[in-house]
This record gives C-alpha cells, sequence and structure tokens, in this order.
C-alpha cells in the first residue's frame, strides 16, 4: 500500500488549488480555439483513469485502451446523429457500447494475465484502426464523418461562439469531475477493496470470497466505461470522428500517461496528464531554439510531440519508477527483496 | 471466381515465404522473451529503422545489397544491446511494468524519429530477390519457375534459403560457442546461471543484439511485399509474428519459427478461400488481421503455452 506523507498532503492540496484556479481564469483568457484545446487535455483524464482502473487497481495491463476511446466516440456520434438521440442520451449510451466492449475483453483477461495481456491489448489496438476503416455507415471509413449535430449553449446564454465553447468546458469539466469523485469512492468501497485484493493475490482473493469473474469483468467495463465517455465528450468538443484518432501510438500514449502519473491513485492520473501536456509544451518551446547547427536539427524533432513523450517516457520510468504520484510515498510492503 | 484447387500451389508459396519472414520477427521476439520473459514491444520499430539503414546505405549512398543489409544487422546489433545495457539492466526483470514501459517509449521515439526524417510516405527498396541472378542455369534473369503448375517466385526461395542460413548460424551460434551456452544457461534459469558464473548482463545483451539484426533481416526481407519502406510498415507484421510467437510458444525458438510460417500459411489458405471465394479482395487485409488476432487470443487462452513451449505451474 502507498502512504501518502503529511508534507505530500500539503503538496496535494496547493496543486488542487493551483489547478482550480486555472481552471477558473481560462475562459477569461484564451480563445475559444485554446479553450477547447485544453478542454480536450481536461477530458483525455477520464481515458488515463480508465487505464488506471484497470491496471492500477485492477491488475491487468491494458495497452488498447485507446479502443474504447474509439468505440465511446464512435458510438455517441452515431446515436445522436443517425438516431437523432439527445446529447446526454447518446454519450451515456456510448459509455454504455465502450463498458460492453470492455466487458468482452474482460472475459479473456480472466485467464490471460500479465505480460500475454498486454500483448493481447495491443494487439487488439493495432487491428482497430484498420477495422474502423471497413465499418463507414459508424466511423465514416478513411476520411472520417463529420457529425451534424451540435453541442450549443442554451439560448439564454447567448449564440455567440465563446458562449458555447465556455460552456462545453464547463460541461466536461463537471462530467470529468463527477466521474473523478465517482471513481475515488468506487476504489475506496469494499468492490475497490475487491479489485485490489484481485490484483495482489487472485487465488487468495477467491479463497475469501470475492467473486473473480465478476469482478474481473466489472472491472474491465468500468474502466472501458471511462475511456469511452472520454471518446464521448471528444464528440460533444469538436463534432467529428475519424479512425485517424485512434492509432496504436494514442493508446500507447494513454497507457504510459496513466503509469507515469502513478498507477493506482486518481490523483496520479491527473498528474500524469498534466505532465504529458507540460513536454508536449517543452517540445513546441524547444523546438524553436535555432541557431545550434547540426543540433537545432535535433530540435527540429521536438516537434514531434511522439518522440517528446517518448523520451520523457524514458526519463521518467527511471527517476521515478512508481510514477509521479509515488513521490514521498514510502511503500510499508516493501521490506528489501 | 469459384473455388479452384489449381491456384493452391500459388498460395502456399505465397503463405510459405510470407511465413519465413514472420519467423523471422517472431524469432526476435522469442529470443528476448526466452532470456527475460519480457516482450520488447519495440521489437517492429527496431527491425523498421534497421530496414531503413538498408535504405540509406543501398539506395541513397548505393552500396552493394547484401553488403547494406549485413552492416545494418550489425548496427542494429549493437542499437540492440545498447538498449539492454543503458535501459532495461537497471531494472529488476521480474516487474513487468518498468522494461513495458520502456519498450513503448522506444515504440514511440523510433515511429516518431523515422517518420521526421524519412517522412510517412513508402519508399521503394530494391529486392533482394527480384530475379534470379545470371549464374542460376536456366532460369537466370527469370522472376519464377513452374512447380506443380504454380509460379513459385524467385523471392519465395530466397526468403527461404536466406532464412535456413539465419536459422544455421544461430544454431551454431547458440549451440558451439561460449555465449551461446550462457544464453541457453540464463533463458533456462537465471539465478542458476549467475551462481555457476555467467555473466547474465552480457548475456542478455547479446540476446537483445541477436534478436535485433533478425528483426532487420525480417523487415529487410518483408519491405518489397508491402512495395517499399515506411515508419508504419511492422505494425501488421508485428501482429502476424506475435500470433506466430504466441502459436509456437512464446519461450520456443524452433516455436517461433513454425508458427510464424504456419501463420503464414494460414493466411495463404484465408486469402484463398475468405477473400476471394466469399468477401471479395476489399475485405483481405482486415480479415487476415482478424484471424491474426483471434488466433492469439484462441491461443492465449486455451494453450498459453503455444505448440511448444514449456508449460509453468503457478504457485501461490
Amino acid at each position: 500500500m502507498m502512504r501518502t506523507s503529511a508534507r505530500m498532503r500539503q503538496l496535494q492540496g496547493v496543486g488542487l488549488v493551483l489547478i482550480t484556479t486555472w481552471l477558473f481564469c481560462l475562459p477569461f483568457v484564451s480563445t475559444t480555439t485554446e479553450l477547447r484545446q485544453h478542454t480536450q487535455i481536461i477530458i483525455s483524464v477520464l481515458a488515463v483513469l480508465g487505464v488506471n482502473i484497470a491496471t492500477g487497481y485492477g491488475g491487468m495491463i491494458s495497452l488498447g485502451h485507446g479502443v474504447f476511446v474509439g468505440v465511446g466516440a464512435f458510438a455517441t456520434g452515431y446515436f445522436v446523429d443517425e438516431m437523432s438521440l439527445p446529447w446526454l442520451l447518446a454519450i451515456s449510451m456510448g459509455i454504455v457500447t465502450a463498458s460492453l466492449s470492455g466487458a468482452l475483453v474482460g472475459i479473456p483477461a480472466l485467464r490471460i494475465k500479465g505480460i500475454h495481456l498486454a500483448l493481447l491489448t495491443l494487439c487488439m489496438a493495432i487491428v482497430f484502426q484498420p477495422l474502423s476503416k471497413r465499418f463507414p455507415a459508424f466511423t465514416g471509413g478513411v476520411s472520417g464523418k463529420a457529425i451534424e449535430a451540435r453541442f450549443e449553449a442554451p439560448i439564454w446564454l447567448g449564440d455567440s461562439r465563446m458562449a458555447s465553447a465556455v460552456y462545453r468546458y464547463v460541461f466536461c469539466i463537471l462530467v470529468v469531475l463527477f466521474a473523478l469523485g465517482l471513481t475515488w469512492n468506487l476504489v475506496n468501497s469494499r468492490a475497490g477493496r475487491a479489485m485490489r485484493a484481485l490484483r495482489d493475490n487472485d487465488t487468495a482473493a477467491a479463497i475469501y470470497g470475492i467473486n473473480l469473474v465478476r469482478t474481473r469483468v466489472i472491472t474491465f467495463s468500468i474502466s472501458a466505461g471511462l475511456a469511452g465517455l472520454a471518446g464521448a465528450l471528444q464528440v460533444v468538443l469538436v463534432p467529428y470522428v475519424s479512425q485517424d484518432n485512434y492509432s496504436v501510438q494514442e493508446s500507447l500514449v494513454v497507457y504510459a500517461t496513466a503509469v507515469i502519473g502513478g498507477l493506482g491513485s486518481i490523483w496520479g492520473s491527473v498528474l500524469g496528464v498534466v505532465a504529458r501536456t507540460g513536454f508536449g509544451a517543452l517540445g513546441e518551446r524547444l523546438s524553436g531554439v535555432d541557431g545550434f547547427g547540426l543540433v537545432s536539427e535535433f530540435f527540429e524533432l521536438l516537434d514531434e510531440q511522439a518522440f517528446v513523450f517518448g523520451v520523457g517516457l524514458i526519463a521518467l520510468t527511471f527517476v521515478f519508477p512508481r510514477g509521479l504520484a509515488g513521490i514521498g510515498t514510502k511503500n510499508k510492503q516493501q521490506t528489501g527483496s | 471466381m469459384t473455388w479452384n484447387f489449381d491456384i493452391l500451389p500459388d498460395f502456399v508459396f505465397n503463405g510459405l515465404s510470407l511465413g519465413a519472414i514472420y519467423g523471422t520477427v517472431a524469432l526476435s521476439l522469442v529470443l528476448i522473451f526466452k532470456a527475460t520473459t519480457l516482450i520488447n514491444f519495440a521489437t517492429g520499430e527496431l527491425a523498421m529503422i534497421g530496414a531503413f539503414m538498408v535504405y540509406v546505405l543501398h539506395m541513397e549512398q548505393g552500396l552493394w545489397l547484401w553488403l547494406s543489409i549485413l552492416i545494418a544487422m550489425i548496427i542494429s546489433a549493437g542499437l540492440g544491446a545498447l538498449i539492454e545495457r543503458t535501459l532495461t539492466r537497471p531494472f529488476d526483470p521480474a516487474d513487468h511494468l518498468p522494461v513495458v514501459l520502456i519498450t513503448l517509449g522506444l515504440f514511440l521515439i523510433f515511429n516518431a524519429l523515422a517518420g521526421d526524417i524519412w517522412n510517412y510516405q513508402v519508399r521503394l527498396l530494391s529486392n533482394p530477390f527480384g530475379k534470379f541472378p545470371s549464374w542460376v542455369p536456366g532460369l537466370g534473369g527469370d522472376r519464377f519457375v513452374m512447380v506443380l503448375g504454380s509460379r513459385l517466385k524467385y523471392q519465395s526461395i530466397g526468403i527461404w534459403l536466406t532464412l535456413a542460413l539465419a536459422l544455421f548460424l544461430l544454431g551454431l551460434i547458440l549451440n558451439r560457442t561460449k555465449m551461446g551456452l550462457a544464453f541457453r544457461a540464463v533463458s533456462s534459469n537465471v539465478e542458476s546461471a549467475r551462481l555457476v558464473g555467467v555473466h547474465t548482463g552480457r548475456t542478455l545483451g547479446f540476446g537483445w543484439a541477436i534478436a535485433s539484426a533478425f528483426g532487420t533481416l525480417g523487415a529487410v526481407l518483408v519491405a518489397p511485399q508491402l512495395g517499399g519502406v515506411n515508419p508504419n510498415m511492422m505494425a501488421t507484421i508485428l501482429i502476424y509474428a506475435l500470433a506466430g510467437a504466441a502459436l509456437g510458444g512464446l519461450d520456443s525458438l524452433g516455436g517461433a519459427v513454425i508458427g510464424g510460417i504456419l501463420i503464414g500459411l494460414i493466411q495463404a489458405v484465408l486469402v484463398m478461400w475468405l477473400g476471394v471465394v466469399v468477401f471479395g479482395q476489399a475485405y483481405m487485409s482486415i480479415l487476415q488481421l482478424a484471424a491474426a488476432f483471434v488466433l492469439i487470443l484462441i491461443v492465449l487462452l486455451f494453450r498459453p503455452s503455444g505448440l511448444f513451449g514449456s508449460r509453468r505451474v503457478e504457485r501461490v
């Protein structure tokens, strides 16, 4: 178990205040595009949280959570557009669809464990993109498709683009906060303890009367549902779905963000996304550096988000093997090995 | 088009040559898994970088193709050993998470690196086995020879011979050299190997080196079939190689080769039956991918040790 020291709690408090202030000030200082980009970063916390539930709490490595984000986005787009459902219902249906597909993956995860499960979910992530090109009715095929329906602010907020952007921003933040709260409650409940017991030693957990099948499948479907919610909110933000957004690399980035943030800690998922965004910004800043001759060619590489993220990932794995949320925590179980 | 047995040898030849390539890449996975019980998720991207090295040396610098391949394999081997020494050795091999993360990071880095240097267009890489060389009596300059009423391409024969030679050399290294003996000792029991004085770290580095060289060889052989080299060329090949490795047993070297060849055969017959007869050409590539995925799923579910792998007993 991880135990947080008092000092770290204070630091977390400061971080929380900073993030809240930042979130509050953002709509006043940014353009609609910037606001949308920030909202996209915020909703990506949900997908990372999904991985955290499956891997951090459930002990099942999933390298394929981008798939569930994709399923959530495609399903939401389909329900809101082709079936003309209202947005909230369509989003819920998107979550349900992603959860069901998650349960489907959860069933083989009953037997397949560890590195084998990582292998299987990676293959799932590789297959998803070409597969989704083949179902244009849902995904728009190779080029993707625009969603006709718009998630607009109600009339009384005005009909400017800014009003709608802020409305979506606030909506997404509220949904993310709600999901974070719900997950917090879940992992600290009886069900959450069952998950962790299963992660640490499944045979022992079974002896204590935990239903292995039910807990594993539910864990995976909840985690997929969170990723699906992230996909649904992507459609809310940008009414367009395309297989382009769900490549293998995306799935790997989601998993890696969860791990560098810290598995087994809700706070870690937020930290992971903050770190990932930081890498992106750093890369952008450094890629502007000129006049070092050969070195500047290297700096141009930093434009590639994936490259910077890959380097940062390896560096963080060395420096903080327990993730960012693990800084300052003591590992009570570790009695030297 | 209806079911037609006349074209069967065509598909079988094709399947066997693709399968040989999958086997080569699968070997690259298994060499590392056998020694460390880790899957190197960057295998495909490392191999892709190797193929690009050949592209630079041969197409841009004009070096002889086989010399370029040899140089690329040696550089890849060095790169593999370097990665093992600097990035994976510091971590406890019993803990999967950090090393999985490192190889994923490498995956992203190499992919972005190649995309940045060579962009994402497919670049032509000449085929090492385009036409029979002039010294082959009766066939010099031909692309294929008729066998069983079907075209047996020089490309297929060349791939088989290359794989056979590579396997023979691998066998020699593993069974006749001190390093090979050390490798076998480490992969059967790390602790005991260390106790009898085997330098485990160096041995694992050696494993990574051979594995990377094999990956590069596979990527070079597969490039002509994909129309050339590009940064995402190994994504689907990796699936087939993983399927082959899983089918053969993740810790069996011979199993990897046989598994890879079986995957190639299954794929060929599937293409013939489903692709040509039932669904039509357009769905072929996705059907093959889906089939490989389902096969991996089935093998991992019902026989995680594969056909030739060793079973593991789980203790509480």
